[in-house]
């Protein structure tokens, strides 16, 4: 990935002012391109796609590239399934057939995905088929399959302690980003990207607040980048943690939803845990997911109002109601709706209602490992060493006040949570 | 993704022309479930055909 880099951490207009980023460095994350906001297109959420839309194949061979692409995510799903089964098997009665009865398919899925991107990368095609690791529109598809698993009472059973939990740990996780970044004098805008992406959904959230408050491109390549390098060994350290601390399921499944940055990773870590724990932390990041069109319209607000004018702009978007709307992540309505359709199927008059909620089960199961896959596939250290370690500090400090309030509220708030 | 350049002083570009309508990634994967689990429970995609 070509990238120019300023310092995360300089000042905007210093480093603006320089011309140093003539390139697509030098450009804003405008409000119209929803910053990959979730009407921002295909390409829009992608926590990649922000980084390798320039880098991405085009011309004629692009669709055969991104078939290949797709071709490789399904092997490797379909590999995953394989060792899911195959592993605790052959393991049997050895030394190691505990530990591999306890290993879930987002391990394989992710470890095969590291794997194959490594040898892709070897092989110098792994840029070419990247179009087709589309991780968030298969967590996507994937969580709005896995609402129709889960019994639309347990969604109203733990909204409550969900919506709370999201409430309190938003707020204080965006306000302490906000404030560590101000300590180690890092710019407004990336501020405002770290606070979000820390505090709601990751790289989704950093796309959303880059296009509120004008964000220069690499400033959200380098949030995005440090996302998934926080995420991913998240994945495996979390379901550790539960063991250690012997939280409940659904503790886990809301510490887990609540901590972990991106989406699909909070699937992944969950999914480690056991389904319940899976359900819970799904239904826990959906809400934080909510709240990313309000965080979304107060960065708006603010840098409308306070930012732009002290800097002598004011091109920024005014804030609104569509803003809000455009913001808000619509598979959360699919998963709703999924659980209401699933609930009311298994009480209505079909023969066999259990039938077809199994296929869509194992429907979601593909979509989830598809985009477990991805996630690995996608990984890249390399942009990291772009970053500085003003943000990447900012970034662990946040993580860490992060684990410790999201511990504390999903103990408080999911205490006696029943199935 | 179009781009906005930053620099005040940059002589603004013309906008490319942005598609009339596009479906968002959000809206794609919420149509793409919610059309999987009707082919499901309708039976569209028969049990055991998903391993």
């Amino acid at each position: 990935m070509a990238m120019h880099t300023p310092g995360p951490g300089e000042d905007a207009s210093r480093a603006d002012g320089a011309g140093a980023t003539g390139t697509a460095d030098g450009t804003a994350v405008g409000p119209d391109d929803t910053a990959g906001g979730p009407e921002g297109g295909v390409t829009g959420d992608g926590g990649a796609d922000a980084r390798e839309d320039a880098d991405a194949p085009r011309g004629p061979g692009a669709p055969l590239w991104s078939a290949l692409g797709l071709l490789v995510v399904l092997a490797l799903a379909a590999a995953t399934r394989f060792l899911e089964s195959w592993v605790p098997a052959a393991a049997e009665g050895s030394p190691l057939g505990g530990f591999a009865e306890a290993v879930e398919y987002p391990v394989y899925a992710i470890l095969l995905g590291l794997l194959g991107n490594l040898v892709l990368s070897l092989l110098g095609v792994r840029d070419r088929l990247a179009p087709a690791f589309r991780t968030e529109f298969l967590i996507k598809t994937g969580l709005v399959l896995l609402g129709s698993t889960v019994l639309f009472d347990v969604i109203a059973q733990a909204a409550g302690p969900a919506v709370l939990q999201a409430l309190f740990l938003v707020t204080s996780v965006f306000l302490f980003t906000w404030w560590v970044g101000g300590k180690l004098g890092l710019d407004d805008r990336l501020r405002a990207l770290l606070a979000s992406s820390v505090s709601i959904c990751g790289v989704s959230a950093a796309i959303a607040a880059a296009g509120a408050v004008q964000a220069r491109r690499e400033q959200l390549a380098y949030t995005a980048s440090l996302v998934i390098l926080f995420a991913v060994p998240s994945i495996f350290l979390l379901p550790w943690l539960v063991g250690v601390l012997g939280l409940s399921t659904a503790q886990a499944g809301a510490w887990i939803g609540g901590n972990i940055d991106t989406t699909a990773a909070v699937a992944a870590s969950g999914a480690i845990v056991g389904e319940e724990a899976l359900q819970i932390a799904s239904i826990v990041k959906a809400t934080q997911n909510v709240l990313m069109g309000v965080v979304a319209v107060l960065l708006t607000a603010y840098f409308a109002f306070r930012v732009a004018p002290a800097e002598g702009g004011g091109a920024v978007e005014r804030p609104g109601l569509r803003t809000l709307w455009d913001r808000f992540p619509k598979f959360v309505l699919g998963f709703l709706a999924a659980s209401v359709a699933a609930t009311l199927w298994s009480n209505g008059p079909a023969a066999d209602p259990q039938a077809g909620l199994d296929t869509a089960r194992a429907l979601r199961d593909w979509f989830l490992i598809a985009a477990f896959t991805s996630i690995g596939l996608e990984f890249k250290l390399g942009s990291l060493r772009e970053a500085g370690w003003r943000p990447i500090g900012v970034f662990g400090l946040a993580t860490v006040f992060n684990l410790a309030v999201g511990l504390l509220l999903a103990v408080l708030l999911f205490r006696g949570f029943a199935f | 993704m179009s781009e906005t350049p930053t620099t005040p002083a940059s002589t603004p570009e013309p906008a490319p022309p942005r598609p009339r309508w596009r479906i968002g990634e959000d809206w794609a994967a919420t149509v793409t479930g919610l059309v999987l689990l009707g082919l499901a429970l309708l039976g569209v995609i028969p049990a055991g055909l998903v391993p």
